[in-house]
């Protein structure tokens, strides 16, 4: 399958690949290219330029100051989970990066690219000859969602496995373009909307990715389950952050909502609370209703549900285990 | 529109005319008439065009060729030495870590990019790392064998 | 088995294997020829239609294009691999049949612009109503998918072996159970290809292609394009897996001679990864229903089969596989009386072919299964009933097999010990278990016409040896046994012999990869000729050294009589004596193999022993059941195999090891999904079959028994251990969460949602 002609450029300043992103409307930003490529070999993404940012210097960083953690978007995954510091206090930010795809995914794929991927679903990510046999959707365009069958709105998932880890971790990032600079939480960046999952400003870039100082004390996890080990997008990924001194949690969620989901109702139930059986009990059973994932890929709502339920089951299970 | 650029493969610097849009697999096989190089899925998910990029394994039809200049690129053609098997190859062989052979390339790229990043990779290791390629005739046993076999010989990474 | 051979029995590598680590090795995609065009198939994208018009001004007017060519053009030709089940075109004619099927061809001067222009083709259809299930399709009013197909059923077959009726009369129990076995994929690694040159002046055309079946291939080639057999020429080059996948013709050989015929030039035809998923075959989805009759001991008396299998649009090797899953109901076990009944139905969706075991390993997962829980009704032990039914080597057979040899019974007793299943059947705790299964295949196939394989051997001036074989090699490794086979006949060493085989231009005649018979068929025919070979040198050899033929003896590059190893002469000094005795040179040696068939039968009408040989073997399985996500776990297989005599033992490790992560696929983790038609998941990524991560541990147990038939003993390994791992995995799955699985593929989800209902 070929890729479709583009115009290719590789700006040398954020300030340059701001520009052309601001001039060329339909301009596409390429890190690893694990994620856009074979988008566009489906030409379900059909850039007018490509940006390949690999040569802007000074993005790919991993760095501790006063305990706060600032990771540069261009970071390698491998780097992310080989890094000790990383490894040490943040095991969720780890686990999730070592989880990504196979070990070449891992090579070449960016925490930056790995946040910022397309969302998935069975009936988008086909080639446009498949996608032939059906009316165009919503997210290619169309007016349709073939999961939902309902006009206007795209129901696609998020699958990536950084966010949710990230999101468990409290991380806030800073989106650079040529005018202007902003620091958000990352919760906020994601949209909910499946054909246009994140909240850029035009001309943005996704510069730094920062994770607070307290997120380092406590314990975090990441567990994805998929079909298999290796290779494949999450079913279910549930990242989850615990400080059982201070008796506050975090839980998030991925693939199985239009974007990573903060496990709000859950961790307002566990915060103030000791870990014990029946209060994990009770965790799973509201983390099993933290959302309503729909069929966008061949597994059912309902088991997915039940596997949120299930990981942080794991997850609580392993606090617990630590703590004696 | 096409432009020039330059690439260094096994260790040669060759000069290609490509298009923005050619993968660096394309231009390995089509450009170069490098063919060991393979084509299994063409979308990164079965490692059979695994290629090594500054020592590090690299899914090449994901890849833009003008996105790999300035890089040393080496494909399995790059491997042997003056015509003689390097010993992750004689490994393969000896413990017959192949059947048909299409997978084989990448595989033996990706266990010297493990070799290369650790001396003595563990059993676990290995199959974690070349999960991202494959097989469909083998089972992968021997093929655990032959690296496991490589990594004993030579002691210290390949 | 000790061996008393010197290259026979010896885990040799591959002769090819320096190559395929080097990178050399030439697969059809990697050949090129001087002005070669690239070719692109444009598939329909409506599962059931008619064609009404086809405008290719589009794609013809794209400069760049070379040609364009539409079903309308081409001759009205059906093919097919079986002869009597032809049903396709190349290019659909009148009718698109499934999402998928091939409706014209371009061919282009670089691949970029043939994708381009396919998508520049426009087609009119008048869509028609689609059937997905071969239970609706054989009803009244059902869409006909083929004309004259009555109940879209293309294919039937109906035995009755003994007397069933009477059997279940005398049975203590009798049980009915129903299965169903999904559409798997064979997903070799490297896609479908074909490269086709013209020469004009001889009217002959040249095709490289990644097949399994050269000489088949020639055959619907010629008949297609309308071209005499001797002037197609088929060259096999390396192929990258074929499990079966690349048995038929297919619209990228068709196409790419047509076009090559038409412009003059080269034209290479690659399949996409999708294409191989969605249109080229895949192992048939198959409803079972087995009710079998047993004796409270656990003795089988009768069994009824009812099986339906979704064919796909087309048939492909229909009656074929059909036929065998009927036949292979009778062995490995007695089945005294058997009714058996088979359709092969129609569907609009993509088409089943022949895969690893050809219509057996659906069969096989229903009929271990419910073995399994019979032995759990009734209180027998599971491995004790197959031991109790087992056949034996020389046994009277209800369908006239004749089985020379049969390690059945072994095979049980040593899957079952290498498992730990004294200790662990029943015995573990909750989500781990063990389970077994058994199975047999033939070595080939002697039911059928056009089953010869031939060899020519010749013997070189510095004590060579170069052979002619039509064995198609897809990665097993046939020109390697083959090389072993004549390298101990001659007395040489492997690295003697040179082999060059699968051209139609140049080797004999073969039928090619299936059934498991490369090296009974091929091998007997590459040991005569040696042999034919050697008899002449022997002649030459015996009369120089005043000793008789009889008594000589090949080995190590010797010539010497027999116990006298230290006389005699080196075998480079026989060719140049009888070379300079001025006898004829070279020394060649020819012969045809053709499967030892008492009476002629074709299956379907009358019954005789099946296949040359049979294989048997036992697999044994533990698994873990994860209970918190449903997800199974293969902790490890062991599989024992009565192959004979393994040529080559690493090569039949190797053949055991990949029909084991094959079988543990088909258990667990791989499904063509199909919507509406549609499939769901033609990609690596998504139809996910197991990585480095899934294996399990494997353990190989020989199981020898030395056949009369095979060459030094021998029968198949390719394809027999990929009957069992499924019902295998899924008996152990019962052990260890007492759930009763009838439907492949057992999935977490499934797991889980059947757990919950247990508890709840």
């Amino acid at each position: 399958m070929r890729l479709p002609k583009f115009r290719y450029m590789e700006p040398k300043s954020i300030k340059e690949a701001s520009t052309i992103l601001l001039d060329e409307p339909g301009a596409k930003i390429l890190a690893g290219g694990t994620d856009i490529l074979p988008n566009m070999k489906h030409k379900v993404e059909l850039p007018s330029v490509v940006v390949n940012i690999k040569k802007i210097p000074e993005l790919d960083f991993i760095r501790k100051d006063n305990g706060v953690t600032r990771i540069g978007p261009l970071t390698s995954l491998k780097k992310i989970y080989q890094n000790e510091s990383v490894k040490a206090g943040l095991p969720a930010l780890a686990s999730a990066a070592s989880s990504v795809g196979s070990y070449h995914h891992q090579n070449m794929g960016t925490i930056g690219g790995n946040i910022c991927q397309q969302n998935r679903c069975k009936y988008f990510n086909q080639s446009q000859w498949w996608r032939s046999a059906r009316p165009l959707c919503v997210k290619a365009g169309g007016e349709i969602c073939h999961v939902v069958n309902r006009e206007e709105i795209c129901y696609s998932a998020y699958s990536g496995d950084m966010a949710p880890a990230l999101l468990a971790l409290n991380a806030r990032i800073i989106l650079e373009s040529k005018e202007d600079s902003r620091e958000i939480p990352l919760e906020t960046f994601f949209s909910g909307d499946g054909k246009a999952p994140l909240n850029f400003k035009r001309g943005e870039i996704l510069t730094e990715i920062i994770v607070p100082e307290g997120s380092s004390r406590g314990f975090s996890s990441y567990l994805k389950f998929a079909n298999r080990e290796s290779i494949d997008f999450p079913i279910v990924g549930t990242a989850f952050w615990a400080s059982t001194g201070e008796k506050e949690y975090r839980v998030a969620f991925t693939a199985v909502d239009r974007r990573p989901l903060r496990g709000r109702d859950v961790e307002n139930f566990l915060n103030g609370k000791d870990l014990s059986d029946e209060v994990r009990e009770e965790a799973v059973s509201i983390a099993s209703k933290a959302a309503t994932p729909v069929k966008t890929s061949v597994y059912s709502p309902s088991y997915k549900r039940n596997i949120m339920g299930r990981l942080l089951r794991v997850a609580i299970d392993e606090v617990m285990r630590r703590e004696g | 529109m096409k432009s020039a650029i330059k690439l260094k493969v096994n260790g040669d610097d060759h000069e290609l005319l490509v298009s923005p849009n050619n993968t660096l697999l394309e231009v390995l096989r089509e450009k170069l008439g490098l063919t060991g190089t393979k084509q299994g899925c063409d979308l990164g998910a079965c490692g059979a065009c695994t290629v090594l990029v500054d020592g590090e394994s690299r899914l090449s039809c994901i890849m833009l060729a003008v996105d790999a200049v300035g890089k040393e690129i080496i494909t399995i053609e790059g491997i042997e030495e003056n015509g003689h098997l390097d010993p992750l190859q004689a490994a393969f062989v000896e413990k017959g870590g192949l059947q048909c052979g299409f997978c084989t390339p990448g595989m033996i790229l990706t266990a010297r990019s493990i070799l290369n990043e650790e001396a003595r990779p563990t059993e676990e290791t290995i199959k974690r790392k070349m999960a991202g390629n494959l097989c469909r005739c083998t089972g992968y046993k021997k093929i655990v064998e032959a690296v496991m076999t490589a990594n004993e010989q030579t002691g210290e990474g390949a | 088995m000790e061996t008393k051979f010197n290259v026979v029995g010896r885990r040799l590598p591959m002769h090819d294997a320096a190559a395929k680590v080097k990178g050399s090795a030439q697969f059809t995609a990697d050949l090129t020829l001087p002005g070669m065009l690239h070719g692109k198939i444009l598939r329909s994208n409506i599962p059931h239609g008619k064609i009404l018009h086809i405008d290719t001004s589009g794609a013809e007017k794209l400069p760049g294009v070379k040609g364009v060519v539409t079903g309308k053009e081409i001759p009205d030709r059906l093919y097919g691999i079986v002869p009597k089940a032809r049903d396709e075109y190349a290019l659909a004619k009148e009718k698109v049949r499934y999402i998928g099927d091939d409706v014209a061809a371009v061919c282009a001067v670089d691949p970029e612009i043939a994708e381009e222009a396919v998508q520049l083709i426009k087609v009119d259809y008048e869509e028609l109503p689609a059937v997905f299930d071969p239970l609706e399709a054989m009803k009244e009013g059902a869409p006909l998918i083929h004309e004259g197909v009555l109940n879209n059923t293309s294919f039937s077959i109906r035995k009755e072996f003994g007397n069933a009726e009477k059997g279940f009369a005398e049975s203590d129990f009798v049980f009915e159970d129903s299965f169903f076995s999904q559409a798997v994929n064979h997903a070799p690694l490297e896609p479908h290809a074909a490269l086709a040159q013209y020469d004009s002046l001889r009217g002959e055309v040249t095709i490289w292609s990644s097949t399994q079946i050269p000489f088949f291939l020639r055959r619907n080639l010629s008949s297609t394009l309308q071209i005499p057999e001797s002037k197609v020429r088929v060259i096999k080059p390396k192929v990258g897996g074929g499990f079966g996948q690349k048995i038929d013709m297919f619209a990228k050989d068709f196409c790419a001679c047509w076009f090559a015929i038409k412009l003059g030039k080269p034209v290479k035809f690659v399949y996409e990864r999708e294409e191989v998923f969605i249109s080229t075959r895949q192992r048939h989805p198959m409803y079972i229903t087995v009710k079998t009759g047993v004796k409270k001991d656990g003795t089988i008396l009768a069994q009824q089969f009812k099986a339906h299998a979704d064919g796909g649009a087309y048939n492909s090797t229909a009656p074929t596989m059909i036929a065998l899953s009927c036949f292979f109901l009778m062995i490995p076990y007695h089945v005294p009386n058997l009714v058996y009944e088979g359709h092969h139905v129609y569907t609009n969706k993509p088409v089943g072919g022949a895969m690893r075991g050809h219509g057996i390993p659906q069969a096989r997962f229903a009929v271990e299964r419910q073995l399994d829980m019979i032995a759990e009704r009734i209180g027998v032990d599971p491995a004790e009933i197959r031991m109790k039914n087992s056949i034996h080597a020389g046994e009277p057979h209800p369908a006239k097999f004749i089985i020379n040899s049969c390690g059945f019974f072994d095979s049980v007793k040593k899957a079952a010990d290498a498992i730990g299943w004294k200790e662990k059947r029943g015995k573990l705790p909750f989500g781990r278990g063990v389970g077994l299964a058994g199975a047999s295949f033939p070595s080939g196939v002697s039911n059928m016409s056009h089953i010869s394989s031939g060899a020519v051997v010749q013997l070189g001036q510095d004590g060579a040896v170069n052979v002619l074989s039509g064995a198609a090699d897809i990665g097993q490794g046939a020109e390697t046994v083959i090389s072993q086979i004549v390298a101990e006949e001659l007395g040489v060493l492997m690295e003697d012999v040179r082999i060059t085989a699968a051209d139609t231009g140049v080797t004999p005649l073969d039928p090619g990869t299936f059934g498991s018979g490369v090296t009974v068929r091929a091998g007997n025919a590459a040991r005569l000729a040696a042999l034919e070979a050697k008899n002449k040198l022997f002649e030459f050899v015996a009369r120089k050294l005043e000793a008789n033929p009889e008594d000589l003896v090949a080995a190590n590059r010797k010539i010497f009589v027999k116990g006298s190893p230290e006389t005699g002469m080196t075998f480079k000094d026989a060719i140049k004596g009888y070379q300079y005795a001025d006898l004829p040179m070279p020394i060649v040696g020819r012969a045809s193999w053709f499967p030892p068939a008492t009476e002629p039968t074709t299956l379907f009408k009358e019954d005789g022993n099946f296949a040359p040989s049979y294989s048997f073997m036992t697999q044994s399985a533990e698994v873990e059941v994860d209970l918190d996500t449903g997800r199974v776990k293969l902790l490890k297989m062991a599989t024992a195999h009565d192959c004979g005599r393994a040529i080559n033992p690493m090569l039949v490790e190797g053949q055991l090891e990949g029909s084991v992560v094959g079988g543990m696929g088909q258990a667990l983790y791989e499904d063509v999904i199909v919507e509406k038609g549609q499939v769901m998941n033609p990609s690596f990524l998504d139809y996910g079959f197991p990585t480095f991560l899934e294996m399990p541990e494997i353990e190989t147990l020989e199981v020898e028994t030395d056949d009369p038939i095979g060459p030094f003993g021998a029968k198949e390994a390719g394809e027999g251990t990929q009957l069992s791992p499924a019902p295998a995995i899924v008996n152990a799955i019962y052990d260890a969460i007492g759930i009763d699985f009838k439907e492949l593929p057992v999935t977490p989800e499934k797991i889980l949602r059947e757990l919950e209902k247990k508890r709840g």
